[in-house]
């Protein structure tokens, strides 16, 4: 092989003079002379059937349910009724107790990061049984939310073992699951319950990134365990502690439906309703799939903001890093 | 970063144009079927007690269409309307399909086809047309009756030293029949009211002897006038009862389908207001309650000068897909369905209450007895003649009711808007 033909695999490094670099692209444009159409062809061609399947399996229903909601449902079916939708959206009460219970995930979501980590923390500086508690921790995860749903209604029934055990010790019993101030609680405490073992697993994997020797030296300088947690753990795992922000909260937002339809129903009083139920009611129950189609956007849109934000928060870290 | 710019400009161009081209409710004429075969959605045919019931059906739909095959496919209920509204936006739904008499068929008679000239001839032997009729037209046979008889527990009116042959007739007595069973160790009624339907059982079950003739004739008409005192009445019960601790304890976390059933089994409420279909009915609660010991009671009369009745329409019904093939076939499948062999087959396995109301139900014991003998003067359910979005919302604001955060003034306020825009 001619050893003038050769052309690096990798850029060189450094800067690329303009006027060789445009030479180049003037060359290639035209078809450079050895390059055949075929082989200027193959990588579109090879980017063919993954491009046709976003296009087709992701975009085309994307931009479809978008399109959707901005036509009429029943007898207005497939005329364009341009914003209505979204202004029947805002108007409704229950879509915007959904949007304020999302608020609510955000507020507890540092609660949510936090029992995991701090788990993992007593585990990774092997608390007596650590191993036992690794296990059990992430037992849940492999549950259906279905099932675990209908373990804590008979736990937390109005005359379930919780309330029986409570009254035992002369503490009234509580409608955990009826009363509209408490149900929502409740319910994103049991999906933490349910889910938080993943997340304990992705802590466990940072933790085996940081530095022992970092540890040692805090022990040896005699820091207390909030000190260590404060100066050491919570600085070393700052890339695992924003991906696991991210990844609980679109969790939160996404995969609490089973948990819902089971426990609550979205009651009481349609207090835990989250976007994702009311567009499964609109949808299913009240025949209104243009309307869900609406709800389903702006969901879309909320995820957009957090997936954004995930990426704006992991360049960050990597930058810092 | 240009490129970026530019694929986000072009996605948000194709979104702009194509913004309110096409519908949700898709083309809606597409075919489902082919002709010699059909296609049959329901939730029944999974079930054991059904078994008998679609093989007469099949039966008869066999002689009279040798080279047509059924196909049954059972879907969960509680996916169903989900299914089948997604298979309707489809155009490729089933070719025969389960309804739920009232707003269920109702919101969805756009993909049926009218069944009024094939059905002619059943309009006599059924009941419960009614709950499967929009705009004059009727979009399915009836298969069972639903209604909401007051179930009793004859054994805990006798450990409360009340007769049990003689249950209260007016609401007063009621109230003093309740304290009596409050002191024998048990609740007044069981009521699951998580899914928010423990309302719609109240509103049907005590509406005829709130409601006057003339009131109840006009709510079932569509003139609803939520403002009258004895519509608010039914509310301001409904709410009275539960601070008076008539039900059970957690109503609002406690789900119907089955927990409020077994608190009435195991013997901890003396009422329930079940249902006369295939579930929550005479025959599960004899099942744990004697025959002897399960009553059927009138609605107490409430506001003097009613005439309480039982509220009851169709219950379920098939009804026959827009887009199959041969419509004729299909609603041949639908009187098959809803033959007298066939219903007689579901009465006896499963213990419906049939649309087939010359069905001979004697052996069935008391409770069935009294339910089949107050169909004569009963009257469509007053819940069935609301929209599925108001249903929705009297569940959430009957929820409400119970935990005391809203006045009975605001929830017929919020209810005759909801009802007027239909």
């Amino acid at each position: 092989m001619p050893i003038g033909d050769t052309r690096p695999s990798v850029r060189p490094a450094g800067r690329t003079d303009p006027a060789a670099a445009d030479t180049v692209r003037r060359r290639v444009g035209r078809g450079a002379p050895g390059r055949p159409r075929g082989e200027r062809l193959a990588p579109y061609l090879l980017v063919a059937p993954a491009v046709l399947i976003i296009v087709v399996l992701r975009l085309y229903p994307l931009v479809l349910g978008v399109n959707f909601s901005f036509t009429g449902d029943g007898v207005r079916n497939g005329t364009v009724v341009g914003l209505d939708n979204y202004r029947e959206l805002l108007a409704d009460p229950l879509f915007r107790t959904a949007l304020g219970n999302v608020g609510w995930l955000v507020l507890l979501l540092p609660v949510a990061v936090a029992i995991p980590g701090l788990l993992a923390t007593f585990i990774y500086l092997r608390v007596p049984g650590h191993r036992v508690y690794r296990s059990v921790y992430f037992f849940p995860a492999v549950l259906s939310p279905v099932i675990v749903g209908a373990i804590f209604n008979l736990l937390l029934a109005f005359d379930g073992p919780l309330n029986t055990l409570l009254g035992s010790v002369g503490v009234p019993p509580t409608d955990w699951l009826g009363d509209p101030d408490i149900a929502k609680f409740v319910v994103v405490g049991v999906h933490v319950w349910a889910t938080f073992g993943m997340s304990l697993v992705v802590f466990l994997a940072g933790f085996a990134t940081l530095d022992g020797a970092l540890l040692d030296a805090a022990r040896v300088d005699g820091a207390a365990l909030p000190q260590v947690i404060r100066h050491v753990i919570i600085p070393g795992l700052s890339r695992t502690i924003q991906f696991v922000f991210v990844t609980t909260m679109i969790g939160m937002l996404t995969s609490m439906f089973g948990l819902l339809y089971v426990m609550t129903s979205g009651g009481p009083e349609g207090s835990t309703y989250l976007p994702e139920y009311y567009i499964w009611i609109q949808q299913g129950q009240m025949n209104r799939p243009a309307l869900a189609s609406a709800a389903s956007t702006v969901l879309f849109v909320i995820m957009l903001v957090v997936g954004l934000l995930q990426i704006h928060l992991l360049r960050r870290a990597g930058k810092e890093s | 970063m240009k490129k970026r710019a530019l694929w986000s400009a072009a996605l948000v161009v194709g979104l702009v144009t194509m913004a309110g081209c096409g519908s949700a409710g898709g083309p809606g004429n597409s075919s489902g079927g082919s002709a010699d075969k059909l296609v049959v959605w329901d939730w029944k045919s999974g079930e054991a007690s059904a078994a008998q019931y679609l093989d007469k059906a099949k039966a008869d739909f066999a002689r009279k269409h040798p080279g047509v095959s059924v196909e049954f496919v059972a879907q969960p209920f509680d996916q169903y309307y989900t299914l089948l509204g997604a298979a309707i936006q489809a155009g490729k739904g089933p070719d025969v399909m389960l309804f739920n008499g009232g707003g269920q068929i109702r919101d969805r008679v756009d993909a049926l086809v009218p069944l009024d000239e094939q059905v002619a001839e059943d309009k006599q032997r059924l009941a419960g047309w009614e709950a499967f009729t929009a705009d004059g037209k009727t979009y399915a046979a009836p298969v069972t009756l639903q209604g909401h008889p007051i179930y009793y527990n004859k054994a805990l009116y006798a450990k409360a030293g009340l007769d049990p042959a003689t249950p209260a007739t007016t609401w007063d007595r009621f109230l003093a029949d309740c304290a009596a069973i409050a002191r024998a160790g048990a609740k007044c009624f069981a009521l699951g009211n998580k899914e928010g339907a423990g309302i719609q059982f109240w509103l049907s079950a005590l509406g005829s002897g709130i409601l006057t003739a003339q009131e109840y004739d006009d709510w079932i008409a569509g003139k609803r006038d939520w403002n009258s005192p004895n519509v608010k009445r039914v509310f301001a019960l409904w709410q009275e009862a539960g601070k008076a601790g008539l039900n059970n304890d957690g109503a609002n976390s406690t789900a119907m389908f089955n927990d409020s059933f077994a608190i009435f089994q195991s013997g901890k409420a003396a009422h329930i207001i079940g249902l006369m279909s295939d579930v929550g009915h005479w025959k599960d609660f004899s099942e744990f309650i004697t025959p002897d010991d399960l009553g059927v009671m009138s609605a107490p009369v409430v506001t003097a000068g009613t005439t309480p009745s039982l509220a009851y329409d169709g219950g379920i019904g098939y009804a026959v897909a827009k887009w199959t093939k041969d419509p004729e076939v299909a609603a041949d499948l639908v009187r098959s369905l809803t033959s007298t062999e066939a219903l007689k087959a579901f009465y006896a396995d499963a213990g419906a209450i049939a649309a087939d109301t010359t069905i001979d139900v004697s052996q069935g014991g008391p409770a069935v007895a009294g339910i089949v003998s107050a169909l004569r003067g009963g009257k469509p359910a007053l819940h069935v003649a609301l929209s599925s979005k108001t249903i929705d919302l009297m569940g959430r604001l009957s929820q409400q009711l119970l935990s005391g955060s809203i006045t009975v003034d605001e929830v017929v306020k919020q209810l005759a808007a909801s009802d007027q825009a239909g």
